[in-house]
């Protein structure tokens, strides 16, 4: 059977000590000015003395449907039938940085060194090795799984069956359901922990029944034939413009204690 | 690449083929490293594998397995058979690789060519290096005497054999820098429990009392993991802290208590439950002294009574006192580790010594809190015959014991062995001789430490990096990183584990173990020094228990059968054999028998606490360099309150002036709710000197600029956390 490897994160465990983001950079020889991973501090809020702060931990959501891969000019990004992972050929990539563009969740990066676009590829040369991804091996609060989310036995699937509730990251604006394979347990509800403030529109939705399967809809489908040769036309189209919009304001809008 | 490094396919069949001929043949060949871990199985012919060692990114020592590619270290894992990583390791363990591959290692030998501070040094060899330093210290005996160089190390495992070199030298002046952290802590424990510092269990935990001991950014590995489990599982987390740190965020309760009446908390908790009778009594009558003048003691230290000391409402802090009673053996109020807070923080320990022993959670099967003394579950390892150590007449520098009469003698006073070289009292310093130390960063008042290093004739330093005080040094003596040494073993848990190169040492580096023997044997101290070499060392520790030093490399431990006999009757490494929450030993010294209160100073109208603390990227003064460490922190910020922020015009990044009664620092500002309105926060290791690193220099504000020196009498602890500052718009 084949794979679909994904995350599960443990919200409540996240202690933000970065010991996942400089095993991923070690491991995989991230250059000193990005990064692959991130924990995304949602700030200290509240008023003294009553107060909350949550650390959210992401990387590449692996999507189901990845807009990323849509777009790309020269095929060396696909999502893998045999893994689930969307990955990236650096030999055939040729840094034109279109996928950098169209990922939700600005999880790509454009390693102007080398001129490819890097990402995390789930540490599949530790996976193949029987190993676990860096940053899931090394975590200190115990936050973070991965697994086969299709073998119902995996750490994953038991987490994600055992979970109160599960949320994911997701954009339904724009009509594209990305459907990432990030999986978050215990993230603080929305009403005590407003994660649309900075940009009007829900990033995360509550759903109790995930994973859900992956499929297309008409529109998407639409959307990708239209959309593709458009982009690749340099022209930028509304949906990855706001999607890129949104997602760049949870990523750098806020910065450690800003309110 | 270096040819002879170079092994090939064929040429390791061959070796492999002979077998143990193979491995005997093989130690005739270089590289010493890539063969010792090809003889015993770790790397493959093209010199790729994991080879197990320990990490010294702090002093937790988590267990690591390096991956290794063609002679050079590209990974490392926390090793799942060690039981302080458990597989896992932390940031800085994560980074280690880079420590060792700083582009601003010293790789040579230097000494100094052009004026103190200025860095210009000139490269030397250890001959030249070795006899320069060993000429200038016994220049130094024959003129003032032995006790005129000062030694200082911390809590290295080479740090039985620097302990040979001050020894036989015949110097009393030992500076271990555990003054300006677990003094307090350590004090409190031996005179209550007659154990250093008790291990914690959270196997079965259902309440946490975090008396600022913030686990989730001061990170011990397996420690926080097994915190983060227990409150995943449900247990009750209560975190006293003036500042909403990480573990705040965590905890189901944050108490922003106001600093300094930790004691003051504890008391009433204390005072609540004799009052209501809510302690294991059985346990308490037993293996408690004091037992029955306890209500007596604390019977002024009413929830109402600390209420107005700590800001806290009574009724609080009677829920807490009940919860903590209600949870019984499956409490735990954490002894704390870095607790150089005040001058009443050994009252602190004091009451949370005396807290856990109401709780009757020590010595039970699966207790929270382990009193053993390690000796319980040592084992016994050989070591190198040394003859007896000189007499030592001379009094010590720091005050042990003449003016601290209870501070242990390998904890000392090191904020007042500076202050000693700086008055010359009870005599001159003219040496010093630093292990792997920076005071120039860590002691409080920088200031009056560069004074003092100005004053002494010889300064010599070994290290890794160009740190700061190296910086000012004669000498600097370039040490093997952790992944390029052999060190003396280390046992946990019963087993023995090792810590061994991984890499061929770089450049002219060397392991301590080494130059100790090298300095010793130029100082006439040969006798203490009998191994050839760092191998020989670690085989006469292995000799007594018959255990091969290939197995150690080959899986990271050993674990020597050693069969424990159970003690019939529970006793405590104390004069009275019980837990002494009224100690004799303190009455006699003139302080109080009994957890006491000591008022703390308070800051002036305008005055803000200056609080240090810990953030999960760093380890005290010698991380800032490591490059992945400072991709990943936050920028080094002044915490400030949104109210007093406001009330000076100040948003986050801001630039202001910070300053107390002994300097002045320029900061950046991060403006939030998450501190007291009465505290500003600084992190230290910050602000370094030493343009020999070239990552840290200049970056951010060194805390020891503002910190003045204030000294808990009972430990000798530094009082970190009592210095008060002003803060305005630069």
């Amino acid at each position: 059977m084949k794979k679909r490897y994904g995350f599960v994160i443990d919200v409540a465990r996240c202690i933000d000590c970065r010991a996942c983001q400089v095993a991923c950079s070690v491991e995989n020889r991230v250059p000193d000015n990005h990064t692959r991973i991130w924990v995304q501090d949602l700030g200290v809020q509240g008023t003294f003395p009553d107060l909350q702060r949550v650390f959210v931990p992401y990387n590449c959501m692996h999507c189901e449907n990845p807009p990323c891969t849509e777009v790309c000019v020269s095929g060396a990004t696909w999502k893998d039938p045999n893994t689930g992972l969307v990955l990236v050929d650096q030999e055939a990539c040729i840094g034109c940085g279109f996928c950098v563009d169209a990922c939700p969740y600005n999880a790509r990066y454009l390693d102007e060194q080398r001129g490819v676009v890097d990402k995390c590829n789930g540490c599949l040369q530790r996976v193949e090795a029987g190993l676990e991804p860096a940053c899931v091996a090394t975590c200190v609060g115990g936050a973070r799984l991965f697994g086969d989310l299709n073998d119902p036995d995996s750490a994953v699937s038991t987490a994600l069956r055992e979970a109160r509730s599960v949320v994911r990251l997701d954009i339904e604006d724009g009509g594209v359901d990305p459907d990432p394979n990030i999986y978050y347990l215990n993230l603080p509800q929305m009403d005590s922990l407003d994660l649309t403030a900075h940009t009007g529109q829900p990033l995360v939705t509550q759903s109790g029944t995930l994973p859900r399967s992956p499929k297309y809809s008409p529109a998407e489908v639409g959307w990708k034939k239209v959309l593709t040769p458009l982009v690749l036309a340099g022209v930028g189209a509304s949906f990855l413009v706001q999607a890129v919009y949104f997602t760049k304001q949870l990523i750098d809008g806020e910065s450690e204690f800003d309110e | 690449m270096n040819s002879s490094i170079f092994i090939t396919r064929r040429d390791f069949l061959k070796l492999s083929g002979f077998g143990l001929g193979g491995l005997a043949l093989g130690q005739f060949l270089p590289p010493a490293v890539a063969h010792a871990a090809r003889a015993v199985g770790s790397l493959d012919a093209n010199g790729d594998g994991y080879i197990p060692t320990m990490c010294e990114m702090c002093v937790w020592r988590c267990g690591v397995l390096a991956k290794v590619r063609e002679g050079r270290v590209v990974k490392l894992e926390g090793n799942p058979d060690h039981p302080h990583s458990k597989g896992r390791l932390c940031a800085r363990g994560q980074s280690g690789l880079l420590n060792t591959y700083d582009r601003d290692r010293v790789l040579t030998p230097l000494i100094r060519a052009g004026k103190r501070g200025e860095g210009r040094f000139r490269k030397v060899s250890w001959d030249e290096a070795l006899d320069y330093t060993a000429e200038k210290m016994l220049a130094i005996r024959d003129s003032y005497g032995p006790e005129a160089m000062i030694f200082s190390s911390t809590h290295n495992l080479s740090q039985v054999q620097f302990e040979n070199l001050l020894n036989g030298f015949g110097s009393p002046n030992y500076g271990t820098q555990r003054s300006l952290c677990f003094n307090a802590m350590v004090t409190a424990f031996q005179l209550t429990y007659g154990v250093e510092e008790p291990a914690r269990n959270y196997e079965n935990v259902e309440f946490i009392l975090l008396v600022g001991r913030n686990l989730t950014e001061a990170i011990s590995t397996s420690e926080t993991g097994d915190l983060m489990d227990a409150l995943a599982r449900g247990a009750k987390l209560v975190y006293l802290d003036p500042r909403f740190t990480k573990t705040a965020a965590k905890a189901d309760e944050w108490i922003p208590i106001r600093p300094g009446t930790d004691s003051a908390f504890l008391l009433a908790m204390i005072h609540v439950i004799v009052k209501e009778e809510l302690a294991d009594c059985e346990f308490v009558k037993k293996y408690v002294v004091g037992c029955d003048d306890l209500p007596n003691a604390v019977e002024k230290y009413t929830p109402e009574w600390a209420a107005n000391l700590t800001g806290v409402p009574a009724a609080t802090i009677d829920r807490i006192a009940r919860e903590y009673a209600a949870a019984g053996k499956n409490a735990l109020v954490h002894p704390g580790w870095r607790t150089s807070n005040f001058v009443n923080s050994f009252q602190t320990e004091r009451a949370i010594a005396t807290l856990n022993a109401l709780s009757g959670n020590v010595l039970t099967p699966n207790g929270c809190l382990i009193a053993e003394s390690p000796e319980a579950s040592s084992v016994p390892l050989g070591k190198p015959p040394q003859p007896p150590y000189p007499r030592i007449s001379a009094r010590r520098l720091d005050g042990v014991p003449w003016k601290y009469p209870l501070v242990p003698l390998k904890l000392g006073v090191f904020q007042e062995l500076r202050d000693a070289i700086l008055t010359g009292e009870p005599y001159q310093a003219h040496g010093w001789f630093i292990s792997r130390q920076n005071p120039v960063l860590s002691l409080p008042d920088r200031g009056r430490t560069l004074q003092a290093l100005s004053k002494l004739d010889f300064i010599a330093v070994v290290d890794i990096l160009m740190n700061d005080t190296a910086w000012f040094a004669d000498v600097v003596l370039p040490e093997a990183s952790y992944l390029e040494r052999l060190d003396p073993l280390h046992v946990v848990a019963g087993k023995v584990f090792i810590r061994q190169p991984v890499i061929e040492t770089q450049g002219e580096a060397r392991s301590a173990l080494w130059i100790y023997k090298h300095l010793g044997e130029r100082l006439g101290l040969g006798e203490y020094f009998q191994y050839a070499d760092e191998e020989d060392y670690l085989r006469q520790q292995l000799a007594p228990l018959g255990l091969s030093l290939e197995e150690l490399r080959l899986r990271g431990f050993v674990e020597p059968e050693i069969a424990r006999e159970e003690p019939e009757e529970i006793t405590f490494n104390t004069p009275s054999g019980k837990i002494e929450v009224y100690s004799e030993t303190l009455a006699q010294a003139g302080f109080s028998p009994w957890p006491t209160w000591e008022e703390p100073p308070y800051p002036k109208p305008g005055e803000f606490y200056l609080l240090t603390g810990k953030v999960a990227q760093h380890t005290q003064f010698g991380t800032q360099n490591n490059l992945q460490l400072h991709k990943y922190e936050d920028e080094p910020r002044l915490w400030m309150h949104t109210d007093p922020a406001a009330e000076r015009g100040l948003k986050t990044n801001d630039l202001v002036t910070v300053t107390s009664p002994v300097g002045s620092v320029k900061v950046k500002v991060l403006v939030t709710e998450g501190i007291r309105p009465d505290c500003v926060y600084l992190t230290p290791g910050y602000g370094h000197l030493s343009k020999g690193l070239r990552t840290a220099y200049g970056h951010g504000a060194s805390d020891s600029d503002l910190h003045a020196t204030y000294t808990d009498p009972v430990s000798g602890g530094q009082a970190l956390s009592q210095t008060f500052v002003t803060v305005n718009k630069a």
